[in-house]
């Protein structure tokens, strides 16, 4: 059985008060209580100040390029599909920067669990806005306040195909660990948006505003309801913040799908040798 | 000696290309050796395609320029290659659809149209009749094109396969009835070891299967696409995952997750999908993760012209990605070259844990050329999967490999993924060993994958990769090929990839020329490569490009200048004629 300290790699360097912080714990909080060590997951993490998580948990990783972390969780998904694979990325990183990315895994129900730091804001880069930003947000690369209107990452991913969207607050520790553990058990593509503030850059999206603006969703929300579960995903336009998990169903995943992964995982696979049955159509 | 040029005209999206390989595998088939090659419009319908066949009964590598049969299934064939006809040149057309004017060539008037009418055949059956024809006056049999009919519509049963085989009759029998006089005895069967007919694409797709690539990504782009739906149809069969990803970003990023994960991976692309992937490649630079690219180059900048050849991405491919780190460039000159160097590209990519980029263009990518079966099978006898330093367990004695600064509590090691060593490559673990853990960090790092910024381990980092190429150069590296007499020659052509077939063709007419071709192109071995040019002899620089960039390469890289060029950058391959009349 692991421990917390089995998945702890270096102290984190988060700005104190940040939502990471959180999100890391019930990250690795997540993974002891699903009873994984560190040799028995793969992550992969964007660039942002969630990918700096990187140095400060343990296990098999890849610290990717920002944006491109889910086509590298999808590449180790093929190679051993055997192995958890979680991507932990920002919002930036994964929906502007990776946005195509995200769709694809979503219609393809990639099976790994893609969980996104949403603050609206680039805080590595000192507080430029991000695609989550509300309209007019005021940063340094939009003075006179952001002219786009927000992404709906949650509404994105059920339209696209995800199989599993949940939205958790990194300001509630045991909901967010739940809904992580959730989103890894789950067969499929899972997309967990954590709201988190970043108290260096984002003086609008803080902690008392999350507090008042989210709600949890009912035990016996209908998560399998397709139309509610895109309703419920549009609260966000209005500032109100529904958290767990808002959109569930079964779909075979990509992996299932593969008759060349029925016996073995492609890294396990025996060498294949049969050349002539591939030479004679050339003759 | 046989060495005559077939070639059938018609508009695009008539089965040109199928007639073209279907004539080329009879040809195969009846004991000749072949080389052909397409040419056709970025449109699927519309246009006007041709394909051409160059059939001989020695080696051959490159078309010729004249034309000995030509196949007009339209006025626009005849109109674009009346040029290329000598005095006993054939021109097969239907006079209900046009008669060419009068010239010193022979015609010979098949009524497609009547044949088709009176057999209730669909328009594309045209070929068919064709390929009858073109047996009938080339003295051949139509045995060899019964067996293939027989193998494309086997599924659907004996009544297509019949309906499509009294095309090739009626083909075929109006030749002998009418035109008798002009049969020649050019494609008679004879006794020859087997011979599989590839394509550049064919054997990049042929090479990775052998060398146990378990995964292929690419997003289509002329002219690599053929990579893609031939290890796509093969997947039931081997095993393999071909993955069509939602962009060439994504491709090359899911690949490299793959190799990660310990699995041999291949993407393929064309130069704009290059420049999307750049980014990725840097990325598998630092975070020394193997990838074999395949890079089939076509006329830039950006969308250019897509369904022509040039050798245009030769300084930006050596040069991709931000930063400094090693990448091997191999440049196959041929299908059987394409064969051994994408086999090893996997070998070097795993033992030296970088990208490799296997460089292709069009003219390699899509013309056929025999390849002897033997060669094949006894290189697929011969080769051997070397995964380099990866580890699949670790035992014992390789704890040291751990990092022991840590917690004695924690159960799980932390492997130093970028240990230090001697020739610059560091053990790899497959993702999931039990025990142990690192990160592949496309951040600076330490041994042990953490993220530094620190100055002297970004120094040793930098070092060890950069050692990399130093242990190639010494070991894996190989020496440009010669062809001819070096000592003796006086004029030394010089040139890279798909340039060969030309050079080596135009050599059988010119007198004492050597040619030093490259396919080993990046990195370079100076002191060995500058040994090859010492003597004072006339050096002429051959390239499908219109800055010499192999000659930039090479001068930057090893200080050989060669003045005399010859460049081409129309979209066409460069030809053996162009070659022999610029040195004669």
């Amino acid at each position: 059985m692991s421990t917390i300290q089995d998945f702890s790699g270096y102290n984190p360097t988060w700005c104190p008060g940040c939502g990471d912080w959180g999100i890391g714990i019930a990250i690795k909080q997540a993974f002891v209580q699903l009873g994984f060590d560190p040799s028995g997951v793969a992550v992969v993490f964007g660039i942002g100040c969630s990918g700096n998580m990187n140095d400060f948990l343990n296990a098999y990783a890849i610290h990717s390029l920002h944006g491109r972390a889910i086509p590298n969780a999808i590449g180790i998904k093929l190679a051993n599909h055997n192995l958890p694979v979680v991507a932990i990325v920002g919002d930036g990183d994964c929906y502007g920067e990776g946005g195509n990315h995200l769709i694809h895994a979503c219609r393809g129900n990639h099976d790994i669990t893609v969980i996104v730091h949403d603050n609206g804001v680039y805080g590595l880069t000192t507080g430029q806005v991000a695609p989550t930003a509300s309209k007019g947000f005021k940063s340094k690369s939009t003075p006179s306040g952001i002219i786009e209107i927000p992404i709906n990452p949650l509404s994105l991913a059920i339209t696209s195909g995800a199989t599993f969207v949940a939205q958790a607050f990194a300001g509630d520790a045991n909901g967010t660990i739940a809904l992580i553990k959730e989103g890894v058990n789950h067969k499929g593509f899972s997309l967990i948006n954590i709201l988190q503030p970043c108290v260096t850059f984002n003086k609008i999206n803080t902690y008392q505003y999350y507090l008042q603006k989210t709600y949890k969703l009912p035990a016996d929300f209908e998560k399998d309801n397709f139309k509610l579960a895109v309703e419920k995903s549009l609260e966000i336009n209005e500032e109100k913040f529904p958290l767990g998990v808002i959109y569930q169903i079964k779909r075979p995943t990509f992996t299932d799908q593969l008759p060349q992964l029925e016996k073995e995982t492609l890294v396990n696979k025996e060498r294949f040798v049969d050349f002539d049955s591939l030479i004679k159509d050339f003759i | 000696m046989i060495d005559f040029t077939w070639k059938i005209g018609g508009e695009a999206g008539f089965g040109i290309m199928t007639t073209g390989l279907v004539f080329s595998k009879i040809a195969s088939r009846l004991g000749y050796h072949i080389f052909d090659y397409i040419k056709y419009p970025s449109l699927i319908r519309g246009g006007h395609n041709s394909f051409e066949t160059r059939v001989s009964d020695q080696v051959v590598r490159q078309l010729k320029y004249n034309v000995d049969l030509l196949i007009c299934l339209n006025k626009e064939t005849f109109d674009q290659n009346k040029k290329f006809l000598l005095v006993d040149s054939i021109v097969v057309y239907d006079s209900s659809d046009f008669v060419p004017e009068k010239g010193s060539y022979k015609t010979l008037d098949i009524p497609f149209k009547k044949i088709l009418e009176e057999q209730k055949g669909q328009v594309v059956m045209k070929n068919t009749i064709a390929l009858g024809a073109t047996l009938a006056i080339l003295g051949g049999e139509i045995d060899e094109l019964e067996h293939i009919i027989e193998e494309q519509f086997g599924r659907k049963g004996e009544e297509v396969i019949n309906f499509n085989k009294q095309f090739v009759r009626k083909g075929y029998d109006y030749v002998k009835k009418n035109y008798f006089q002009l049969i020649k005895p050019l494609l008679t069967k004879k006794t020859s070891e087997t011979k599989l007919v590839l394509t550049g694409n064919d054997a990049f797709s042929l090479g990775s299967v052998v060398a146990d690539c378990r995964f292929y990504c690419a997003y289509p782009m002329t002219p690599s696409s053929s990579v893609l739906t031939t290890l796509a149809s093969w997947q039931k069969k081997n095993n393999m995952i071909v993955r069509h990803g939602e962009d060439e970003i994504s491709v090359i990023n899911t690949a490299l997750g793959s190799s990660f994960a310990g699995v041999r991976s291949a993407v393929g692309t064309s130069g704009g999908g290059f420049a999307l992937m750049v980014e990725a490649v840097s990325l598998a630079g630092v975070t020394e993760t193997p990838i074999v690219i395949f890079l089939s180059q076509r006329p830039g900048p950006a969308t250019g012209m897509p369904t022509w050849t040039e050798q245009s991405d030769l300084l930006f491919t050596v040069h991709a990605g931000h930063g400094e780190f090693p990448k091997i460039v191999l440049a196959p000159g041929d299908v059987e070259e394409m064969i051994e160097l994408t086999a090893k590209a996997f070998n070097l990519a795993d033992v030296y844990q970088l990208p490799v980029v296997v460089m292709s263009d069009m003219f390699l990518s899509e013309g056929h050329k025999s390849v002897s079966k033997k060669f094949v099978d006894d290189f697929i006898a011969n080769y051997k999967v070397n995964r380099g330093k990866l580890l699949k367990e670790i035992t014992n004695d390789k704890l040291q490999m751990t990092n022991q600064v840590q917690n004695s509590n924690v159960k799980s090691k932390n492997f130093l993924r970028y240990k230090i060593t001697e020739d610059g490559i560091s053990e790899r673990l497959i993702p999931g060993i039990p025990g142990y853990y690192f990160q592949a960090n496309s951040y600076e790092h330490l041994e042990d994958g953490h993220t530094t910024e620190e100055a002297k381990p970004r120094i040793d980092q930098v070092d060890k990769r950069n050692k990399k190429w130093q242990t190639y150069l010494e070991k894996d590296f190989s020496l440009p090929k010669v062809y001819g007499d070096l000592e003796k020659a006086e004029t030394v052509l010089v040139s890279w990839g798909s340039v060969k077939g030309s050079i080596i063709e135009a050599q059988k007419t010119l007198e004492n020329t050597a040619f030093i071709h490259f396919n080993h192109v990046y990195p370079l071995d100076k002191d060995k490569i500058r040994k090859l040019f010492s003597a004072k002899k006339r050096y002429i620089l051959l390239e499908n490009n219109s800055w010499g960039q192999m000659g930039k390469l090479l001068a930057m890289e090893t200080g050989v200048e060669i003045e005399e060029k010859i460049l081409k950058y129309d979209g066409r391959p460069i030809w053996t004629e162009e070659i022999i009349r610029k040195l004669t």
